[in-house]
């Protein structure tokens, strides 16, 4: 019977032997080998930003982060309030920070503070003996090195939230990397970011190096090589400087992006070092919305400028010749109610020509009405392509809107709403009412119409080059063409000789764009002088200033489109700006342009 | 005190016996090799001599085990009439020094265990096991059932005390881990005899009831180990630390082991005690299950061979002697190697002829040399 027992407890021992190292046998051995081997990630440096001349947009600098190794550390808590004293920061939020990387190994460094300036280090290297456990690391950070410029387009990066954890798109990254947020450097992410090398170390229980057992290098990221021009781009945002609003330049021939400014900006440098709060909650929450690309995201009321695009529909569809002249006595009378020409003198009897060299509401009033809004739509929407995001790579896009009768009875609940009154069509003729275009929906149809009926799909990157060299993607040597218009092309040639007239003909809207006469470059364009519906009812705000406008006028080589948000009228306020851009690009001498006289627009009136 | 052996008595050596006896401690030392490796490594010999050897707790046992021989040849020598003469004798010293140890022992990692004798260090509770032991073969003996083969609760009276006394001034040191061996000794002893099923069951029925007041009077750090023996994860870095790694050792040795001074938990020094009380993980790591079922059968043997001695014992004192040195040989067995692989709580129990230390070695090889004499003496039992 002892025996018996004895023979039962061997077996007990011997069946628990086997659950252990058969069954779970893999599950220890690994086990063994994480206690064995520690881990040490070294990040890898993220690719460079650059411009279609090679210049330099963004690189990456050493930067020092605080780190804690926990497993160094007696009392973390301690370490970390004292150092949080140290450095005149909440104890609770580098707390916090330590614990949500929690997850990770006890002897792998966990992120306190990033980008600590050298000041700072000297107090916390003074401290040292107090701070057992804290390390100073050395890794690349973000070198904006022309601050703010393009600050949209380029985008910035940020630590990965917890919810972008989660996103399968981020597999593999971890607690603690950074990522590109919006722009480039979010659109690019995967190209940018590289590869994470690591270090394994073998130690023994007490935590001491006993060897190497292996090692990654980090591998760089890859170069993104951008079509924007930094000269040009300068020059378009300090135009922008202290006001509101957008320039895009686009080469019309190919659809490259040249420039893309927007303000109010934020400065992407201050997401690399730790953010106060207020910081965040004005770039998220500040009526200034410095955080929207108001090139792409901007849906702006076009004004003047969308008269280019119904004379093109009017022409088109046979509503009107070029030669029929219309009166325009000021205004026009509809449904009993006076509609307002800019002009309330009136310009007489106009054809199309000087219609939109003089931007004559009344005329395409009339040629609206003709149309009617779904024949605007057809080819706003259809033709042109306003009302669609353009799929420029930098991030997300506002649609804008065209309106059109199903477009009403879509919208709107209530069945009075839902029908389309004759005289909404007006407003739209002249780019009013619900019509919205972003600044790029606009310079890429002033592009389709001077390119002689191409509508094409913008493009900011040129090629991806990875760290060795190789060229990953590569922008198609021509245009990426979306529609081909086929319209009669004599249509193309009067508005751009239209065009040319707004900025040339002594009773144009538009001289301020031209540029001087010894370039002997002729400049094309649209003014634009948009409303803006008030949103605080009572208050009027300034009109937006709209130029739209190319160069050269016989074979155009650059569009560009700018709007200053209140920034009055389009041709006193943002033609200067476009010709600016056009004087960069061509090299011309910065000279003011010849004074032309001509008696000043008025702003409108509601 | 000594008797004689005679001659007709030497035919009756149990050579099987023998064999897995200085198997096991030969299988421990190519153990204790590994687990005590140290390259640069000098060995000082008892302050005799000093030795350039890569493993000082392997070469110190092998003496411990040429030592643990000569003390089976003196436990051999040893007859079980002179044991049973002196067996209360022994049992009074070793309860004496019990006392005086719970008076003026040394603290030792926070209990009170050893006695300090002129330089000379005694665990007194190494002697009790014995005492027990015999002392129990006596009162058993003497007293056997009184109607039938099996006792009544009444008449486990003195047999409880027997063991309960010194049970309880160890538990007290605390050496958890000893008292309770010797528990399961003088139990096994009893239950050996026979007991009836309704003193059992009034037995068992108390030990519950009492448990809840033992469990009150256990200190902190016993309590914790039993609780992170039910769930070692919850904490890994304090009283969990030596189980998991203990566990990861066991387990990462999969079928074959890590190979020979392979084991990653040993040689890094993850795994603690591993010279000591966790030796058999470092088997365990190293030599894979192959090697665990092996030195297991070989305890098995050596069970087997020491109860059958037992049972051929020339009376009844003999007999429940070779059966509570077999049955604490065997508990330590089970508790230990039930430690190091999760299944019983950390008690700090060494694994019999394998872990690193002499007293245990010796003690051990006295009882099992005890055990060899009464095997030997069984004829005289028949031929008288």
């Amino acid at each position: 019977m002892a025996l018996g027992l004895a023979a039962f407890c061997v077996f007990a021992l011997t069946l628990r032997l086997w659950h252990l190292q058969i069954i779970k046998g893999e599950f220890f051995r690994d086990r063994s080998e994480n206690n064995r081997l520690r881990t040490v990630y070294v990040p890898p440096s993220r690719g460079l930003i650059v411009d279609r001349n090679g210049e330099v947009l963004v690189r990456n600098r050493p930067s020092l982060n605080v780190d804690l190794v926990i497993e160094d550390s007696p009392n973390p808590t301690d370490t970390i309030t004292l150092l949080a004293e140290i450095v005149g920061q909440d104890p609770a939020t580098l707390l916090e920070k330590l614990t949500r990387q929690g997850k990770r190994s006890k002897y792998e460094p966990k992120l306190i503070l990033r980008d600590v300036s050298r000041d700072m280090i000297a107090k916390i290297s003074a401290q040292r003996h107090r701070l057992p456990g804290v390390i100073i690391s050395v890794v690349p950070a973000r070198d904006y090195v022309n601050g703010e410029l393009a600050a949209h387009l380029v985008g910035y990066i940020r630590e990965i939230s917890g919810d972008q954890l989660k996103n399968t798109s981020y597999a593999g990254y971890r607690m603690g990397d950074v990522v590109g947020q919006s722009g480039i450097e979010g659109r690019y992410e995967r190209y940018l970011q590289g590869e994470r090398g690591s270090q394994a170390v073998i130690v023994n229980a007490s935590g001491n190096k006993i060897g190497a057992a292996y090692s990654h290098l980090a591998l760089p990221g890859s170069d993104i090589v951008l079509t924007i021009d930094r000269k040009l781009q300068e020059i378009a945002d300090r135009s922008l400087a202290g006001r509101k609003g957008a320039i895009v330049a686009m080469n019309p021939q190919t659809g490259e992006i040249l420039a893309a400014a927007a303000a109010p900006r934020f400065s992407p440098g201050i997401f690399t070092s730790e953010m106060s709060k207020e910081v965040w909650t004005d770039l998220i929450e500040g009526k200034d919305h410095k955080l929207t690309n108001r090139v792409t995201q901007g849906a702006y009321p076009p004004g003047s400028v969308f008269k280019i695009f119904v004379a093109a529909a009017a022409l088109a569809e046979g509503v009107v010749t070029p030669q029929e002249k219309f009166r325009c006595p000021g205004y026009m009378k509809m449904g009993g109610r006076r509609f307002h020409c800019h002009k309330h003198s009136g310009h007489g009897s106009v054809n199309l020509f000087e219609a939109i060299v003089q931007s004559c509401d009344v005329y395409f009033y009339t040629v609206g009405q003709r149309l009617g809004v779904d024949r605007i739509f057809r080819y706003a929407h259809d033709i042109f392509d306003f009302g669609e995001p353009t799929g420029l790579d930098v991030g997300d896009e506002s649609s804008g809107l065209i309106p059109s009768t199903q477009w009403k009875a879509r919208y709107f609940r209530n069945p009075e709403d839902k029908k389309w009154y004759p005289g909404e069509t007006l407003p739209v003729s002249i780019g009013q009412g619900a019509v919205t275009t972003t600044p790029l929906q606009v310079a890429r149809g002033i592009s389709a119409i001077v390119n002689g009926g191409k509508v094409l799909k913008p493009r900011v990157v040129m090629k991806v080059v990875a760290s060795d060299g190789r060229v990953l993607e590569q922008a198609p040597a021509g245009p990426e063409i979306i529609r081909s218009i086929d319209l009669d092309p004599t249509i193309f040639e009067a508005l751009k000789k239209a065009m040319v007239g707004v900025v040339e003909h002594p009773r144009g809207t538009g001289h301020k764009a031209a540029l001087p006469k010894v370039a002997m470059i002729s400049v094309g364009g649209k003014t634009g002088t948009a409303q803006v519906a008030s949103k605080e009812s009572g208050v009027k705000d300034d009109d937006h200033a709209w130029f739209a406008g190319f160069a050269p006028a016989e074979d155009p080589k650059i569009v560009v489109a700018a709007i200053l948000e209140n920034g009055g009228h389009g041709g006193a306020a943002a033609a200067p700006v476009v010709q600016d851009l056009f004087a960069a690009y061509f090299g011309v001498p910065d000279e003011e342009p010849l004074p032309v006289d001509t008696k000043k627009n008025k702003n409108r009136r509601p | 005190m000594v008797a004689r052996i005679r001659k007709g008595v030497l035919s009756n050596f149990d050579w099987v016996f023998l064999t897995f006896a200085l198997l096991i401690p030969l299988c421990g030392l190519v153990v204790l090799f590994s687990a005590g490796y140290d390259a640069e490594g000098t060995v000082d010999l008892f302050g005799l001599l000093s030795v350039n050897f890569p493993s000082s707790a392997c070469l110190k046992q092998a003496t411990y085990i040429l030592l643990g021989m000569v003390v089976m040849g003196i436990g051999m020598a040893i007859s079980s009439q002179t044991l049973h003469r002196y067996a209360f004798g022994l049992y009074g010293v070793a309860l004496v020094l019990l006392i005086a140890v719970a008076g003026f022992g040394v603290v030792v990692n926070g209990s009170r265990r050893w006695l300090s004798l002129g330089g000379i260090n005694l665990q007194p509770a190494e002697f009790m096991k014995l005492g027990v032991i015999v002392t129990m073969a006596r009162v058993l003996s003497r007293r056997p059932p009184k109607n039938g083969a099996a006792y009544a609760l009444t008449e486990l009276f003195v047999p409880a005390l027997v063991i309960g006394i010194p049970m309880f001034l160890i538990a007290r040191q605390p050496d958890l881990g000893t008292a309770l061996s010797l528990g399961i000794v003088g139990i096994t002893q009893i239950l050996f005899v026979g007991v009836r099923p309704k003193a059992l069951l009034s037995v068992v029925a108390s030990v519950l009831i009492l448990a809840y007041p033992a469990w009150e009077m256990l200190h902190d750090y016993q309590q914790r180990r039993i609780l992170v023996l039910l769930d070692p994860e919850s904490d890994p870095r304090g009283s969990g630390y030596h189980i998991t790694q203990s566990k990861i050792a066991v387990g990462s040795g999969e079928l074959f082991g890590k190979g020979y001074r392979q084991g990653t938990q040993t040689q890094l020094e993850f795994l603690p005690e591993h010279t000591t009380d966790f030796v058999f993980s470092v088997l365990a790591e190293e030599w894979g299950f192959v090697g665990c079922v092996t030195l297991l059968g070989l305890f098995f043997g050596l069970f087997a061979s020491m109860l059958r001695i037992a049972g051929r014992a020339r009376d009844m004192f003999a007999c429940l002697v070779a059966f509570g040195i077999t049955a604490q040989v065997f508990a330590h067995v089970v508790i230990n190697i039930g430690m190091v692989i999760g299944l019983l709580p950390v008690v700090g129990i060494p694994l019999p002829l394998v872990s690193y230390g002499g007293s245990s070695m010796l003690s051990i090889m006295f009882g099992l040399g005890i055990v060899q004499g009464i095997g030997m003496r069984r004829l005289q039992f028949r031929a008288g």
